[in-house]
């Protein structure tokens, strides 16, 4: 009499989706549909963030990020190779500087170069600088430690065959360490890059003109004239343009490189 | 000082307490080639990477075509384009497809041009059979056509010695021929070379010298008919017994 276990699992199952017809149903006869399509999409706000939502916010978006992440990189770099220097200060230099700015909000290194920056040495960086230097030093930070994790999975007989054809210790990291550490490292840095995308919304914080507004300050501002969260969700999906594809290629290049690593000797 | 390729006196090595090499002395002349063989550990690999001072002696002389390596002030750098090296597991740099292997450092250490380089590499690529891998990448191709790729990448500096370290021991055993192939080409054009190796028939036929190194000493020395065919030392017989007949000796030999 008793229920099989394959059967008994068959139950639970339909059970579930029971449950959820349910649910769905009684949402569907008690919402007030009308006040949630205000809510989250008014067609009449989102028409009215077109096109500069895109010309204006997600090209900020993009060009921040972009700016942010080529400087970072560019430091990373610098900074993955002091951490692997046979000259001590230079791997202590770099090592305080890892922990330090892995350690604190970006909002404060935001915070700390555009508003304490100026006070301490009367210099004021434009939008753009302090956008590349604040998202710059810190994703340099985390960058930093993918770099130097990937430069130390190249394997050694790669350096003693450049060096065995007479290349000189930098020339052979320059031309052969590198390129092979970044192949290794796309992945993470692909991730890298996400991150990055979305903490460029803290340039929020600065003051700024309108054509320099990126996608949650453009979000933001819309919302203030339209109490919907139409504009929310609009910069929510440009976001979802950019970080989803990355995420996407991210995972794809972790596959790819993921199979090769076993065909690296 | 006489004419020779290679003159190594007095060569020690240590990594830390652990002493390799004891003081070994070896000339090469030009056009020779050398095996040098011994049992695992022996430090046939190290005395070979302190040929192009890969490994820093601790002790001792290297002198490569009367350029004195452990001289702390010679261009070493300069002094390895002289010195070809290929070793056990090809070390093709991976990023770069088979031409660019053979003329990246034609172009960045010996500063040749664009169409020169290509063409010292192409020639090179012909002469060890894979005139037809041009642009291929490392990956795809098998490890016997590596090993050769890589050989060709070591003759496109055009180097006056070439050292081996076990050339043939990461290969399928089909595909040892092709590279010894190479190699026996190679020491027929003269080439002057020092071979770690395991392959016994291949030092027999192409070796001028053979040498027997065990515990970081040159244990026995000479004509590859002796040495491999003929051998005085008691260590040198049992190592050989071991290698040519390894399923009627025991892992290891008492004494
Ligand atoms: N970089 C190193 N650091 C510490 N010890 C080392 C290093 N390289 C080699 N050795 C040690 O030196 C000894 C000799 O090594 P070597 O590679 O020269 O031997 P080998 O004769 O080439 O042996 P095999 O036939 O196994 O290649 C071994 O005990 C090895 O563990
Ligand atoms: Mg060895």
């Amino acid at each position: 009499m008793a229920m099989s276990k394959r059967k008994r699992a068959q139950y639970i199952r339909y059970g579930q989706y029971g449950l959820l017809v349910v649910v769905a149903g009684l949402v569907a006869v008690l919402a007030d549909w009308g006040q949630i399509r205000r809510a989250f999409f008014n067609t009449d706000i989102a028409a009215s963030m077109f096109p500069n939502i895109i010309t204006v916010a997600l090209k900020n978006t993009i060009l921040y990020t972009a700016l942010g992440f080529g400087f970072g990189l560019a430091l990373g770099l610098v900074l993955a190779l002091m951490k692997l220097s046979t000259v001590a200060p230079y791997r202590w230099i770099a090592t305080v500087y890892i922990e330090f700015f892995r350690g604190v909000p970006a909002l404060l290194v935001f915070i700390g170069i555009y508003y304490g920056v100026p006070i301490a040495f009367q210099v004021q960086f434009p939008a753009l600088t302090t956008v590349m230097l604040a998202l710059g030093s810190v994703g340099a930070a985390y960058m930093a430690e993918t770099i130097r994790a990937g430069i130390q999975a190249v394997p050694k007989g790669q350096v003693e065959a450049a060096r065995s054809l007479g290349m000189s210790a930098s020339r052979a990291t320059i031309t052969i360490v590198i390129p092979q550490a970044f192949r290794i490292i796309l992945p993470p840095l692909t991730n890298e890059l996400i991150l990055l995308t979305k903490d460029s919304s803290l340039i929020y914080i600065l003051g700024l003109f309108r054509e320099q507004y990126e996608l949650t300050k453009f979000g933001r501002e819309t919302l203030s004239r339209s109490p919907s969260l139409t504009p929310i969700l609009i910069a929510g999906l440009c976001y979802l343009i950019i970080t989803l594809p990355l995420g996407y290629l991210s995972r794809y290049l972790e596959r790819r490189t993921g199979g090769k690593k076993v065909s690296v000797l | 000082m006489s004419g020779a390729a290679v003159e190594i006196t007095g060569l020690c090595k240590s990594f830390g307490p652990l002493e390799v090499l004891k003081g070994i002395d070896l000339t090469v002349l030009p056009g020779e080639v050398v095996c040098i063989i011994g049992p695992s550990g022996s430090g046939k690999s190290t005395m070979l990477r302190c040929v192009n001072i890969l490994e820093e002696p601790t002790a001792g002389k290297v002198v490569v075509n009367g350029t004195e390596l452990t001289d702390p002030d010679v261009d070493i750098d300069s002094a390895r384009t002289k010195i070809g090296m290929v070793f056990q597991s090809f070390n093709l740099f991976s990023h770069l497809s088979v031409i660019n292997n053979l003329t990246v450092a034609q172009r960045k250490v010996l500063k040749r041009g664009e169409k020169e380089a290509q063409e010292k590499a192409l020639h090179n690529l012909e002469r060890v059979g894979l005139s037809d891998k041009v642009n291929a990448m490392p990956a795809q191709l098998s490890g016997g056509q590596q090993q050769r790729v890589a050989i060709a990448r070591a003759l496109s500096m055009d180097p006056e010695v070439m050292l081996f370290d076990e050339p043939t021991s990461a290969l399928d055993p089909e595909l040892v021929g092709d590279v010894l192939g190479v190699m026996r080409q190679l020491a027929d054009e003269g080439m002057t070379m020092l071979i770690v190796t395991h392959e016994m028939q291949f030092a027999r036929e192409v070796a001028d010298k053979v040498i027997f190194m065990d515990g970081g000493y040159v244990v026995e020395e000479g004509p590859a008919a002796d040495v491999i065919g003929n051998p005085q030392e008691d260590r040198t017989k049992s190592f050989l017994a071991r290698v040519l007949d390894p399923i009627h000796h025991g892992p290891s030999d008492p004494e």
